[in-house]
């Protein structure tokens, strides 16, 4: 039977298509007038995901399907929606200044955030694993194009093609899975999957198992969970420095938007394997993430390594499942904030031209620079988790849905690895104010949008973190609905 | 139409490799193997070759590959509307329309950016 | 034996020489001929499992543009046509033991699993079927296939262009 008009409801889809809309809109007037400054195509595109955040905070959440199935318009899928919109939001902020500075400003940039917010948006809301799936390769792709974008750079382009190759491997993974999933099932909607493994039972199914394995493994490399991280920190460090900070937080929303949809609706009969799975990934991603990040002497590659760990931190409410769903959700809002100000500090320091910054350059900073530099060690002591920052309330309540859900040992571990991020965290603000220049940098002037952006930023981290009231009960409300 | 249908093409895939291989072989086992510097020459008695067949392509050739593949993968999927079309009916023809206008947003910004061109 | 399982062993132990080839040819460019076997032998198998669609897309799209594609990939960068590379490098063990791990999940699952017997046939290749799921349940994905396909069109024509300059 086709489906009718009305059946289809695109109403509802509406935040992807004005943030896809917004994106080829944008190539038309490039393609038609392409002279001058790109500054419009900025303001498009937060035109187009202003329309998008509307729509998804106005139609709030309700457990019905739209396009015949396809997505669902429940709680979780709008909240990580939501999330993934300011995360993009955010970045178009932080890139407008830079991308003019560094003389690659295009309005191509913008065009491919967009799409790739389209892709993630999909991702959030899909009750369809081939959904899923086209909707991961939109946001991977444009990610692909988005690192190469300084294509003058060698690091730049190494950095795309490590992305591409590693990113082409991990889709082929995740693509067998959901074929072996099928297979078991008989179908690709998400929860009709969940039923019919219900009703099978778990316990002979190789397909399954097979299936749970190798999606297991392709989520993990777009996660950049040990053992499947190496490709993460030579594409953070050479890509430019505002795609790294939209990358490291679109991508995580979206991977773990769709990872926690999965694990409630689908794979919850199987939670005692899953569970155990990755408990050991968050356990090795926690570690392995922290102690490498000791060892660098470099920002924006310590800032890589930091994000290897805070999947980590997430995982561990993750592996909790349905107990976690609410922590995973209301983390990954204060580390959008979090991170994207972070890696605005470091575009907005680093030199023309140059996408490192060492950590000598930091030095004496803390006084040149008072209002960024608080900002940066704001966003520091945040991703250590320090009292009120969201940093704190967040982790607090990771570990504490795993302690909720009898994994106790796994919270101790998360604790013992955020006392060990304190060391490297904090060195960067003894840096920071402690230290005297021997070479001082030549700074730039941060731009305004930037300066909205930093400001958007730290005003998320403490006011999360002084009244987190609010955005845990929505947390909690959002993933109260479920469509199952 | 049943797997046996492919029959007589995989007949002529067996007597095309095999006639190319009997070729070479008969060639390499019955013919007389006298080389010499002149014989061995792309073109005996004919032009002198100068610097190496092996030439680095343009990235023009690259372009206009990518840009085959993307709208031969698009004619990929007219073809299971386009069999089917009366029956899909007016919903999937809107579909239709909207994916080819997707792509041609690419197209024309192709187009205004000069990949078209070879200048 | 049957002439359908003759011709399914002969085909896929082509497609496996052409895999083995793939990895193991030093020249890129005879990786790359090596592929194509694999990829038309794939095709063949498709035939065999009475998708005919499927068959006819694998050698329209793979065999004759992506392979195409690599083909150009090969010949557009300097110096390594006609070249030998290496094969290993140091890490080849660990790579070893990841694909025999991939390969024992596979075949456990497919070995052990209880594969339902269909009851659906498809007609003329599963054309028909595949249009109504395109346009149905699948419209989202279909949709966004063709945002993909921008996608992949805009980031050529960054990447080239640049290089031209």
């Amino acid at each position: 039977m086709l489906p009718t008009l009305s059946v289809l409801n695109l109403n509802g889809a509406v935040p992807q298509i004005a943030v896809a809309g917004a994106g080829m809109l944008i190539m038309l007037i490039d393609a038609l007038f392409h002279r001058g400054s790109r500054r419009w195509a900025a303001y498009l595109a937060l035109l187009g995901l202003a329309v998008a955040l509307a729509r998804v905070v106005e139609s709030g959440a309700s457990a019905e399907t739209i396009l015949d199935g396809a997505l669902a318009r429940d709680g979780l899928g709008m909240a990580f929606a939501l999330v993934l919109i300011v995360a993009a939001a955010l970045s178009v902020l932080v890139a407008m200044d830079y991308l003019r500075r560094e003389e690659h400003e295009r309005a191509e940039y913008y065009a491919l955030i967009l799409f790739a917010t389209a892709g993630g948006l999909a991702m959030a809301m899909a009750n369809d694993l081939v959904a899923v799936f086209i909707g991961l390769e939109t946001l991977s792709i444009s990610l692909y194009v988005l690192s190469a974008f300084f294509t003058g750079d060698a690091a730049s382009r190494e950095a795309a093609l490590k992305y591409l190759l590693l990113g082409a491997f991990a889709s082929a993974f995740f693509l067998y899975g959901i074929a072996l999933l099928y297979g078991a099932s008989g179908t690709t909607r998400l929860v009709e999957m969940g039923t019919a493994i219900r009703l099978a039972g778990t316990q002979a199914d190789p397909l399954l198992w097979g299936g749970v394995a190798l999606i297991i493994v392709g989520v993990g490399f777009k996660l950049a969970l040990v053992p499947f991280h190496s490709w993460a920190p030579d594409v953070y460090q050479g890509a430019p420095t505002s795609v790294t900070a939209f990358m490291s937080v679109a991508s995580k929303v979206a991977a773990f938007a769709a990872l926690v949809r999965l694990l409630v609706v689908v794979l919850a009969p199987a939670a005692p394997l899953t569970s155990a799975l990755l408990a050991l990934l968050a356990v090795l991603t926690m570690t392995v993430g922290n102690i490498l990040a000791l060892a660098q002497d470099e920002v924006k590659r310590l800032l890589a390594y930091s994000s290897i760990a805070q999947a980590g931190y997430i995982l561990v409410a993750a592996v909790a499942g349905e107990v976690g769903a609410a922590a995973v959700l209301f983390y990954l809002l204060g580390y959008a904030f979090t991170n994207l100000g972070a890696f605005a500090v470091v575009l907005a320091w680093s030199r023309r031209g140059e996408g490192r910054l060492p950590f000598s350059d930091l030095a004496g900073l803390g006084f040149r620079r008072p209002w960024t530099a608080a900002a940066l060690s704001l966003f520091l002591l945040s991703l250590t988790g320090m009292p009120l920052t969201v940093g704190f309330v967040g982790k607090l309540y990771l570990f504490g849905a795993a302690v909720q859900a009898g994994w106790t040992w796994l919270a101790i571990v998360a604790v013992l690895n955020s006392v060990v991020s304190a060391f490297y965290y904090l060195r960067l603000v003894v840096i920071m104010y402690m230290r005297e220049a021997e070479m001082p940098l030549a700074l730039q002037r941060a731009g305004l949008a930037l300066g909205v952006a930093l400001a958007v930023c730290a005003a998320g981290v403490i006011l999360l973190g002084l009244v987190p009231g609010v955005a845990l009960d929505w947390a909690r409300q959002a993933v109260a609905v479920v469509l199952s | 139409m049943v797997p046996a249908d492919f029959l007589p093409i995989l007949v002529l895939i067996i007597v095309a490799v095999g006639m190319s291989a009997i070729a070479i072989a008969l060639s390499a086992l019955l013919g007389p193997h006298k080389s010499t510097p002149t014989k061995l020459m792309p073109y005996e008695s004919g032009m002198v070759p100068v610097g190496d067949a092996r030439l680095r392509f343009s990235i023009r050739f690259f372009v206009v590959a990518i840009l085959f593949i993307l709208f031969d993968v698009e004619a990929i999927f007219f073809y299971p509307w386009a069999v089917y079309f009366r029956r899909l009916g007016l919903f999937a023809l809107i579909q239709i329309v909207v994916f080819v206008g997707i792509l041609f947003v690419g197209y024309f910004y192709a187009w205004r950016k000069g990949a078209l061109e070879w200048e | 034996m049957s002439l359908t399982q003759a011709v399914f062993i002969l085909l896929g132990g082509m497609a496996v020489l052409g895999a083995l080839g793939m990895v193991t040819l030093r020249n890129l460019f005879h990786s790359a001929l090596a592929m194509i076997l694999a990829l038309f032998s794939i095709a063949g198998i498709y035939v065999l499992l009475e998708a005919e669609f499927l068959a006819v897309v694998q050698v329209l799209v793979y065999v004759g543009a992506i392979a195409m594609l690599i083909l150009f990939g090969i010949m557009l960068t300097r110096d390594i046509v006609g070249r030998a590379s290496a094969v290993r490098n140091r890490q080849w063990p660990l790579a070893l033991a990841v694909s025999a791990g991939l390969l024992a999940v596979l075949a456990v699952a497919l070995v052990r699993a209880a594969w339902p017997l269909a009851t659906y046939a498809p007609a003329q290749g599963g054309v028909a079927d595949l249009g109504l799921a395109l346009m149905g349940p699948y419209a989202l994905p279909f949709e966004v296939a063709s945002v993909l396909l921008l996608v992949a069109m805009v980031g050529a024509l960054i990447i080239a262009r640049e290089a031209r300059e």
